[in-house]
Parts: structure tokens; C-alpha cells; sequence
């Protein structure tokens, strides 16, 4: 049996390969998935036990919590002599964590997706860098860079014209050296920048502190012992780890942010490659199963049991599933090279170490592609058991019909009911992000595997409508594409289906992107009255210093320097903390006001006073007049009363603050956004140009745009992720394209002789060509109106349900149409080698073939 | 009746009265040892309006001469012309188009394409060629071959004879040079063979149309003004008409040669 499988698969070549392509890709996804997150995962590993390979215990300040933009908030440089005198300790150094980018010739380094990292030299004793050129920093002024970022900005000790951009301004550099953190010479896209302990407190307002204190043990003494002593020496408010500890939390920190969400996201897309991946192997398997009745009806007159059946054509698919796993585990590595390249393309940068394939890569490729392949090809397996002796010699035999065929509408009715309620309940009742997604995705694959099974009906109709112009333009052979696309509805309704599922989500995707750019621009719109707004490349933090320079330019009547931390509010949890200034505010804000509020409002924040967003104070339960308190990461605590209620799901969500409020909570002075008011008669374009002249000498990392230029700017970035997510979407609908030109192929072969009879009685190749063509666009489009359908429906439901963050429903018209156009497209490019082969069937052959 | 040589060929000057002519027409398939020779020097000629039947045992060459006429299958050497045009030597597009204009089929299994109505079936040539269709010659066409009840109906829902004369109608729709027909009765039981064989003899009779038809059932043959032999890739013999007994004893004359 096994033999007559191989050999099977062997005589179908195209077939078995067109077949396997759909499982390749999918698990291809799949291994690529986890090679990806275990290079980073050991990359990250790497650069953090590197970092600390010398170092025994690391005291940092006890946070609440982590936050991003006060990762190690300062503490006092007397820890480190305390730490120091502890007995066992070897030596002890503070080191500095700061954000600085370096400036050559007047221009920025950017890192990539990745923070501009600026640490202080420590002690050789502690220090886990070598300098591969030149030496590390010693003296006021100098610096040693990467190897990395030594190689993109292309510099090295001595180059003359470097600067570095820090708190205070930039500041001349020297770069005396490049250096290797133990063999590690990149940190993902980052750039590293070594300076003097000195100079970075001064720099970056660290006068008296430090930012962690690192220390090595005494001969004898091991780094949980001498962990031990720290702690106890400290009084409360140090957190105190052995290096490895510090290395180890680091590491999986960073790594659950990156991975957290990468590896379901990618896990995702690797899912709906799968399951359009499945569709195309029920459909092939359907397909090859009723071409082969005569066949099977000869083995059962041979003697072959039902089972003998059954376990040929499932034996055919083990062996498909199996190779195509295994070809997929390998093209993997494709894949996750093609993903960092996706990534790095969009503007994030991901550390990487060689591949490595653990064996849960290997167990769980091949066990998803197997099991795919089998749980879709066990349908047509049955049916093909079906077949009795008497099909063998029945000219035109067909397959019996499935059970559980006339029950497919209910079932598929039923299907499509449970899908959209499993759908809505994800989208509305309130669950949490994760268990939302997925209730929402259980609830996209029961529609689609519904709405696949349905489609059968809607085929005709479709293909009428579809076909209408293209019988109109091309007469016959538009005319029998689409009773060709017609005659076996169940077929090309489960070819459009795999189609329909990538479009549908792509679409799916563009609506919700185009929904976040408008709640976006029109919030800003809205809400800013400011005629600049200040950033970051990479939205990180600016120095506050940029705002006091700024002031200074005579055009400028006003400056905002947002922070928006995050806090815990009591009641209400996690919360965003905005900052504002309010004694310019009501001319640069225009606040949605609720109730009796009014700008007024601002003047009495003073640094107990807090304005609430509506979506907090519905789900908190706060009300004007009472009162709640907000705890930082770094402990501070602050009792706050609500003065007031407004709306603003988008800018300004959680509570809104004075910057005196802040400052009292010792939140980090660096803003995150600025939003800068000219004059009254200001030209904005002098004024614009001022500002970016004055703030690029000293804050080059700052970007001063428009209003209209910043939201330019943001849709820049929301079509840059959708780029990705459409590229990731796209293995799909390459898959798809595989399911096209698969059903025609096979469809070719079965109507051979219609092809000998047409091109006898005078078709020309270009004709037959232009009919499998016009057929393949008819099934493309069918997938693509499903899809759009679909894709509108789901980012209708999910968008109203975002109503209240701001999120608003717009059609992409335009966009619609390019999918609706690149599905005709996909028809005509997966009709390229089926159309070829029907045009250069012989004639004469093709009217004798069996 | 029953000539012992073949005809003399009529005079090539004469070609345009011809709808079909072969030209020492050899056809050989593979090479070397394995070769064999369907065809080893035919010449032929099909006048208008003639209804020829092509007989011969299996392997003879009888379906390799329609195909080889027909401009579905190329000679090794030899010429041959439909309709004053030589055929031999077009590429497959112009080739394509001449069948289009001037070529008529009948096949031993019908061949409808089974997703359209029979009058799309038959209409299919015409349709193909971009051509309008001549309502009242489709008339006549679909009366002559009695489906005026049955242009809606598609060739699932048609009995074999009825999908037959479908194919006869689309073989004649386009008032072909020649039609061929490829053992038209071979997938038909008796009595509709003899339907389609007289639909077929109404067609030279009233239409002036040539017919070709390769066959091996001598009751089919004898329909024919003409009845041909082949054996071993040579015209054997070349006869006016001739009933089914006496082509019954040509086809024994040669079995036993």
C-alpha cells in the first residue's frame, strides 16, 4: 500500500507539489515564528549576562512597577561607598543608564526601533567591555562607541566633529576608542555610547546620583552570599540582585515586551496560513479524489477493503504532510530572516544570534503541518471509501455524494451564527486584550469555515455578476470561463474560500488602520490648538531643556512639555499621568469638556487637582469632587482631587495633571511630546523654521513639525506597520494563489478532451488561454468580494466597539477597490501556468485522452 | 462496382472542385527502429458535396488520414489542401483558423461541452470564430436534426442520440468545406446510428455538405458515395457507393489478402 501511495504521488508531481506548497509556507510561518523568538530570546540572554559576567550584585532602586521611560530611575551616588564597605565586596562602581544619541557633522545617529543608549564607564574590574580600537573613556570628554554603531555612523577613535546629544545640550565628544561588550558587538538596533561617570551625571542631571552600583565579590565569597550582605547593609527602597539575577530579569523583561507580542502575532499569521493552507488541501484532495473514482472502484474489484481505501489516500496525505513539514521546518529559516528583514525595513531593530532549532521547533512544525494535512484530507479520504467495485467499469463514474451533504447549508448556517456571536462577544463584552483576540479569532475562523461552506450557493450568482463584463468584452470565451467556474460550485467555492480568508482579514486590517489615522488626526484636530507639535523619532522621551530653548524664540507665545507616564490610580489601576502647564493651556488645548467643566479648570489644578477622562471616570466610578491617589514606579505618593471630566479617548486618555503635580512626584522632567503656540500674526513658516533652527543645534533628536506634517507623519508610521501586516498576510494569499492555480490545473486535466474538441473546432491557444484566465479572475474576484464582505463586517463590529476610544469606522474606499483590482490580478498571475498548459495541450492528444 | 485498383487520381488542375486533397501524404510516429509508419503515401481527393466513408482494419491509418486531413495532426511529408488552401506548413494559429472557417467535426463520443445548452453547443463554432449565427440556417439545422424542443436543455439531460445530433448540427453550423466525422455511430446503439447515418446523408443530399467520416461498420459505410480502404498506411481500395454486403466482402477480400 505504501508503495502505491509513493508511487501516486510520484505520477502527480505538479499536483502533489502545488499541494504541498500550502502546508511548506504555513509551517514555514510556524518555525520561523519560534527560530525568530529563540534568536532573540538567546540575543538578549547573551548581551545581558555579558554585561554583567564580571559583576556579582547589582543594587538598583526599587520600582512599583516597570516603566518604560523611568526604566532605573536615579538613586543616591552615596550607595555606591555603602555598598563598598560592605565586607566581602571587592570593589564597588556606579554606573549611568541614559539616553543620548551621537551627533557627527551636524547629523543625528539614529538607533533603529531600539533606545540610544548611553551607559558610564565602571571599573576594568567590573567591566565586561573591551576596546577593540583606541581604549574605554577616562578622562572629561571622551567616549568610546560600539563596534556597531561605530560601523553605521561611520566613525572611530579620533574622528574629528562628534557630538553627543544629552540632557543638556549636545555636548563636544572625543571618541577615543570602539569597543565589544564581551563578544557582543551590536544590541539589536540600539546605539551604545560609553562615557565617563563624570560626564554623564552631567549630563544627563545626574549630579549626586547614579543609576545602579555594581559591585564583584572577594575571593571566597559567592555572589548570593555577598547579594545577601548588600541587602542587608541597605535600608529599604534598593532592589539588590546577583549579576545573573539582574541579567536573567533583564533579559526576560525585554524579552516579553518584544516576544510577548511578536509571538502570538506571528503565531497568528502563521495560523491563517494554516488554515487557508487546509482549504487548499480539503479542495485538491476532493478534487484528485473524485478524478480517481474509476480508479478506486478498480482497486475495491481487486479486493481492496474500505479501510485499504481510506488508508491509501490518508497514507497519501501523511506523506505529503510529512514532506512539506519538513521542507517548511527548513524554509523557516527563511522565513525569520525574511521577518527580521520585514522589521528592520519597517524600523525595528531586533537582536539576533545564530539560528538555533530547539527541538520544540522541530516537534511543533511538524506536528501542526502533519495534523493539518490530515484533519483536512480525512473528508475526501471517506468519500473516496464510498466508491463501490461497479464505478470501475462505469464510463463517467462519479462520486458518490457525502452523508453529510445535504445538511451542509445548516450546518454551515449554523456555523457562520456561532462564529459571529463568538466574534461580537470578543468584540463587546469587555474581555481583556488577549482573551478579546482571541474569541474574535475562534469567531473569524467559524465564519470563514461557515461563510467557505455557504459559498457553494453564492458561487453562480457571483460568477454571473463577475462574468457579466467579461462575457460582454469577450464574448464565448468569457461565456464558458464562467460556466466553467460554475459547473462544480463546491469547488470553486472552496478555491475562492482560501482567498477570501486572506483577503478578508487584509481588508479587515486596512479598515481598522484607516479608523486609528482618523480617530488620530481628527483628536488632533480637535483637541491641539498649537501650531508645532515636538518628537522624538521613535517615540521616546526629549530632554526638557529643548522647551526652555525653544521659549526662548520670539515667535513663540507657548510651550507644552507632555509627560504621559504611566501611574497606578486608586481606584482605577493603570492609568496614563498627562502633564500639562496650565497657565498656557486653555490657548493650546481645547478640551472637551463634560458637565460644568471649562478652562477655567486648569488654573485650579495647582498639584492636587486632576481632570479625568470620561472612559476612566465611567469605569472607576469617579466623580467631580472626589478624591484618589496615584502612586509612580518609583514610589511616590500623591492624593489627587477630580475637578473636573472631560472627554478625549485618543490624546489625552487616563487623568490629566499640572506639570507642578508631576514634578512633585518626581516623575522624569523629559516629555515625550511638546506642542508649541506662536504669537498671534507669527509667519508659521519663519516660525517653524526658527524653532527647528534653534532646538537642532542643542536637541537635534528633537523633530519640530506642523500640525499637518505630525499627522502626516503618524499616518507615515500607521502605513508602515500596515505594510508589515501586510506583508505578513501576504503568505496567505500567496497560498491561495497556490489553491487557484491547483483547482486549475486539475481542472485542466479533467476536461482535457473539452479542450482537444474546443481547440479542434478552431479555438486558438490564445482563446483557451484567455478562457482559464477569465475563469481564474472569476474565482479571484468571487474570494475577493467574500473577503472585502467579510473583512467590512468584522472592522464594522470591532470598530464600533471602539466607538468609546475614539476609534471611528471609515471605509477606505480606494483601498477596496486596489483589493478588488489586485484580486483580479491574483487571477490572472495564477492562471499563468494553468493557461499555458491548457493552450499547449495537441489537439488531437487532448481528444483522445482517457 | 467493385474496382480491384485503386481510382486514378482526378487531375490536380481540377483542385478547386475539391474540398480535400492529400498529396503522397506519409505520416510516421517515432524514429529509428520503433518507428512506425501510419500513413506511406497517400493521395486523395474529396470533391464537394461527396460523401466518403474511410474503412479500415484498426492500425491501418484510417483515423491517422481524417486526422492528418482534418489539420489536427501534421504529415511527415506530403501536402494536403482543404478548400484550395494548402494546409501543410501552417502555423498552429493560422492552422487554427482555417479548421475554424472551413472544418466541421463529428466525434466518436460527442464531445459537448456539459455546463451549456445545446444550442450553445452547437452554436459554439460560430461563437468561437466571433461570428453572428444565421437564424434561419440554425433553424433548419436544429429542425433537420428534430431538437427544436430540446435548445435549452444541456447534454446531461440529452440521450446519447440526441447529444450526437447536437454535435452533427455544431459539425454543420458553420457550413464547413468538409465535415469529419470520427466513427459518429460508435458510442450509438443500431437504431440511432441509422438516424444520425441518414441526418448525415440529408446533409450532402439537401446541403451540398462533404462529408469524411472514418469508420469501421460497413452498415454505416454503405450510406457513403464513396467507400475507401485502407490497409497498412496505403489506400487499398477505391470504391463509388457500395451496400453493406458488398462492402462485407471487400473487408473479407482484405482479411484474407
Amino acid at each position: 500500500m505504501i508503495r502505491l501511495v509513493l508511487r501516486g504521488l510520484a505520477a502527480r508531481k505538479l499536483r502533489s507539489a502545488l499541494t504541498s506548497i500550502a502546508i511548506v509556507l504555513g509551517v514555514a510561518m510556524v518555525a520561523g515564528t519560534f527560530l525568530l523568538t529563540d534568536q532573540i530570546n538567546t540575543a538578549f540572554d547573551d548581551i545581558f549576562r555579558t554585561g554583567n559576567e564580571r559583576v556579582d550584585v547589582v543594587v538598583s532602586r526599587a520600582t512599583e512597577f516597570r516603566s518604560f521611560e523611568d526604566e532605573l530611575p536615579p538613586m543616591p551616588e552615596d550607595v555606591i561607598d555603602r555598598v563598598a564597605a560592605v565586607d566581602g565586596v571587592a570593589i564597588a562602581d556606579g554606573e549611568i543608564d541614559a539616553i543620548g544619541q551621537l551627533v557627527v557633522d551636524g547629523e543625528l545617529i539614529e538607533s533603529q526601533g531600539a533606545p540610544a543608549l548611553v551607559f558610564s564607564n565602571v571599573d576594568p574590574r567590573l567591566n565586561p567591555s573591551e576596546a577593540i580600537e583606541g581604549r574605554l573613556p577616562e578622562n572629561p570628554g571622551e567616549v568610546a562607541v560600539i563596534e556597531d554603531t561605530a560601523d553605521r555612523a561611520d566613525v572611530t577613535a579620533g574622528t574629528p566633529g562628534v557630538r553627543l546629544a544629552t540632557a543638556t545640550g549636545t555636548q563636544p565628544v572625543e571618541i577615543v576608542g570602539v569597543f565589544r561588550l564581551g563578544d557582543v558587538s551590536s544590541i539589536g538596533g540600539a546605539t551604545v555610547v560609553l562615557t565617563t561617570f563624570g560626564d554623564a551625571q552631567r549630563w544627563f542631571d545626574r549630579e549626586g546620583q547614579t543609576s545602579r552600583v555594581v559591585a564583584a565579590a572577594e575571593e571566597g565569597v559567592s555572589a548570593a552570599q555577598l547579594a545577601d550582605r548588600v541587602r542587608a547593609a541597605l535600608p529599604d527602597g534598593y532592589r539588590v540582585e546577583t549579576g545573573r539575577e539582574n541579567a536573567d530579569r533583564q533579559s526576560e523583561e525585554i524579552v516579553g515586551d518584544i516576544s510577548g507580542f511578536l509571538t502570538p502575532a506571528l503565531l497568528a499569521f502563521a495560523g491563517v496560513a494554516l488554515f487557508v493552507g487546509a482549504f487548499i488541501i480539503f479542495n485538491t484532495f476532493s478534487i484528485t479524489v473524485a478524478q480517481r473514482v474509476r480508479e478506486f472502484g478498480m482497486v475495491r474489484t481487486l479486493g481492496a477493503t474500505r479501510g485499504q481505501v481510506l488508508r491509501g489516500v490518508v497514507g497519501e496525505a501523511l506523506v505529503i504532510g510529512v514532506v512539506a513539514s519538513l521542507v517548511g521546518l527548513g524554509a523557516g529559516v527563511g522565513i525569520a530572516a525574511l521577518i527580521q528583514a520585514l522589521f528592520d525595513a519597517a524600523g525595528f531593530g531586533l537582536p539576533a544570534a545564530p539560528i538555533e532549532l530547539r527541538p520544540r521547533t522541530v516537534i511543533l512544525a511538524l506536528l501542526v503541518g502533519i495534523l493539518v494535512t490530515l484533519v483536512a484530507a480525512v473528508g475526501p479520504a471517506l468519500r473516496a471509501t464510498r466508491v463501490a467495485p461497479i464505478a470501475a467499469v462505469q464510463e463517467g463514474a462519479s462520486m458518490p455524494p457525502g452523508r453529510l451533504t445535504r445538511y451542509t447549508p445548516y450546518i454551515a448556517a449554523v456555523l457562520v451564527v456561532i462564529g459571529v456571536i463568538v466574534f461580537l462577544y470578543g468584540v463587546f463584552s469587555g474581555l481583556g486584550a488577549t482573551e478579546a483576540l482571541q474569541s474574535m479569532g475562534l469567531g473569524a475562523v467559524l465564519v470563514f469555515l461557515g461563510v467557505g461552506m455557504l459559498s457553494r450557493f453564492l458561487v453562480r450568482p457571483l460568477a454571473r455578476a463577475i462574468g457579466a463584463p467579461i462575457e460582454a468584452a469577450a464574448g464565448t470565451t468569457g461565456r464558458i470561463a464562467r460556466a466553467n467556474a460554475t459547473r462544480n460550485p463546491a469547488r470553486t467555492a472552496a478555491t475562492a474560500a482560501a482567498l477570501m480568508i486572506g483577503v478578508g482579514l487584509v481588508t479587515f486590517v486596512a479598515i481598522f488602520a484607516a479608523g486609528l489615522k482618523s480617530s488620530f488626526t481628527g483628536a488632533i484636530d480637535r483637541v491641539i490648538q498649537g501650531d508645532l507639535i515636538l518628537q522624538t523619532g521613535n517615540f521616546g522621551t526629549f530632554p526638557a531643556g529643548a522647551g526652555e530653548t525653544i521659549r526662548e524664540v520670539p515667535e513663540v507665545a507657548a510651550v507644552q512639555l507632555l509627560r504621559f507616564p504611566e501611574v497606578r490610580t486608586q481606584p482605577g489601576g493603570s492609568q496614563f499621568l498627562n502633564t500639562i502647564e496650565p497657565a498656557t493651556a486653555p490657548e493650546v488645548f481645547d478640551f472637551d469638556w463634560q458637565g460644568d467643566g471649562s478652562d477655567a479648570l486648569f488654573a485650579r489644578l495647582r498639584t492636587d487637582g486632576a481632570l479625568i477622562e470620561t472612559n476612566l471616570a465611567r469605569s472607576s466610578g469617579l466623580r467631580t469632587g472626589d478624591t484618589f491617589t496615584v502612586t509612580t514606579n518609583r514610589g511616590n505618593r500623591s492624593t489627587f482631587t477630580v475637578l473636573g471630566e472631560y472627554r478625549d479617548p485618543v490624546l489625552f486618555t487616563g487623568i490629566t495633571v499640572s506639570d507642578a503635580a508631576a514634578d512633585a512626584l518626581e516623575i522624569p522632567s523629559e516629555p515625550s511630546v511638546g506642542v508649541v503656540r506662536f504669537e498671534p500674526g507669527a509667519d508659521p513658516e519663519a516660525a517653524q523654521e526658527a524653532v527647528a533652527d534653534r532646538i537642532a543645534a542643542e536637541f537635534p533628536v528633537v523633530e519640530v513639525r506642523s500640525n499637518a506634517e505630525f499627522k502626516e507623519e503618524f499616518e507615515g508610521q500607521i502605513d508602515q506597520i500596515l505594510a508589515l501586516l501586510y506583508a505578513l498576510l501576504a503568505i496567505s494569499l500567496v497560498i491561495s494563489l497556490f489553491g487557484i492555480v491547483n483547482a486549475l490545473v486539475l481542472a485542466i486535466y479533467e476536461r482535457t478532451r473539452e479542450i482537444g474538441m474546443l481547440r479542434a473546432i478552431g479555438t486558438t491557444r490564445g482563446q483557451m488561454r484567455a478562457m482559464v484566465g477569465y475563469e481564474s479572475v472569476i474565482t479571484a474576484v468571487i474570494g475577493g468580494v467574500l473577503g472585502i464582505a467579510i473583512g467590512v463586517l468584522f472592522a464594522w463590529a470591532l470598530t464600533r466597539s471602539l466607538s468609546e476610544q475614539g476609534i471611528v469606522f471609515d471605509l477606505p474606499w480606494l483601498t477596496l477597490v486596489v483589493f478588488l483590482l489586485l484580486a483580479v490580478v491574483a487571477g490572472i498571475v495564477a492562471a499563468l501556468l494553468p493557461a499555458r498548459r491548457a493552450a499547449r495541450l495537441d489537439p488531437l492528444e487532448a481528444l483522445h485522452h482517457e | 462496382m467493385t474496382d480491384e485498383t485503386p481510382r486514378t487520381p482526378p487531375d490536380p488542375q481540377a483542385d478547386g472542385a475539391m474540398a480535400v486533397s492529400a498529396r503522397d501524404v506519409t505520416k510516421r510516429y517515432g524514429a529509428g527502429g520503433a518507428a512506425v509508419d501510419a500513413l506511406r503515401g497517400v493521395s486523395v481527393d474529396f470533391p464537394r458535396g461527396q460523401f466518403a466513408a474511410v474503412m479500415g482494419p484498426s492500425g491501418s491509418g484510417k483515423s491517422t488520414l481524417m486526422n492528418v486531413l482534418a489539420g489536427l495532426d501534421r504529415p511527415t511529408s506530403g501536402t494536403v489542401t482543404i478548400d484550395g488552401t494548402e494546409i501543410t506548413g501552417l502555423k498552429d494559429k493560422p492552422l487554427t483558423l482555417l479548421r475554424r472557417e472551413k472544418v466541421g467535426f463529428v466525434f466518436q463520443f460527442f464531445n459537448l461541452l456539459p455546463m451549456l445548452t445545446a444550442e450553445e453547443n452547437l452554436e459554439l463554432p460560430l461563437a468561437i470564430a466571433g461570428r453572428k449565427v444565421d437564424p434561419e440556417w440554425e433553424r433548419s439545422l436544429v429542425d433537420a436534426v428534430g431538437l427544436s424542443d430540446r435548445r435549452r436543455h444541456r447534454p446531461a439531460e440529452l440521450s446519447g442520440g440526441e447529444q450526437q445530433r447536437v454535435a452533427l448540427a455544431r459539425g454543420l453550423i458553420s457550413r464547413p468545406a468538409v465535415l469529419f466525422a470520427d466513427e459518429p455511430t460508435g458510442n450509438l446503439d443500431s437504431s440511432t446510428s441509422g438516424e444520425m447515418l441518414r441526418l448525415l446523408r440529408r446533409s450532402v443530399d439537401e446541403y451540398g455538405q462533404t462529408i469524411v467520416m472514418v469508420t469501421h461498420d460497413g452498415r454505416a459505410a454503405a450510406f457513403a458515395d464513396r467507400v475507401l480502404f485502407l490497409r497498412d498506411g496505403l489506400i487499398v481500395e477505391d470504391h463509388g457507393h457500395l451496400d453493406a454486403d458488398e462492402i462485407y466482402d471487400v473487408v473479407k477480400s482484405l482479411e484474407s489478402a
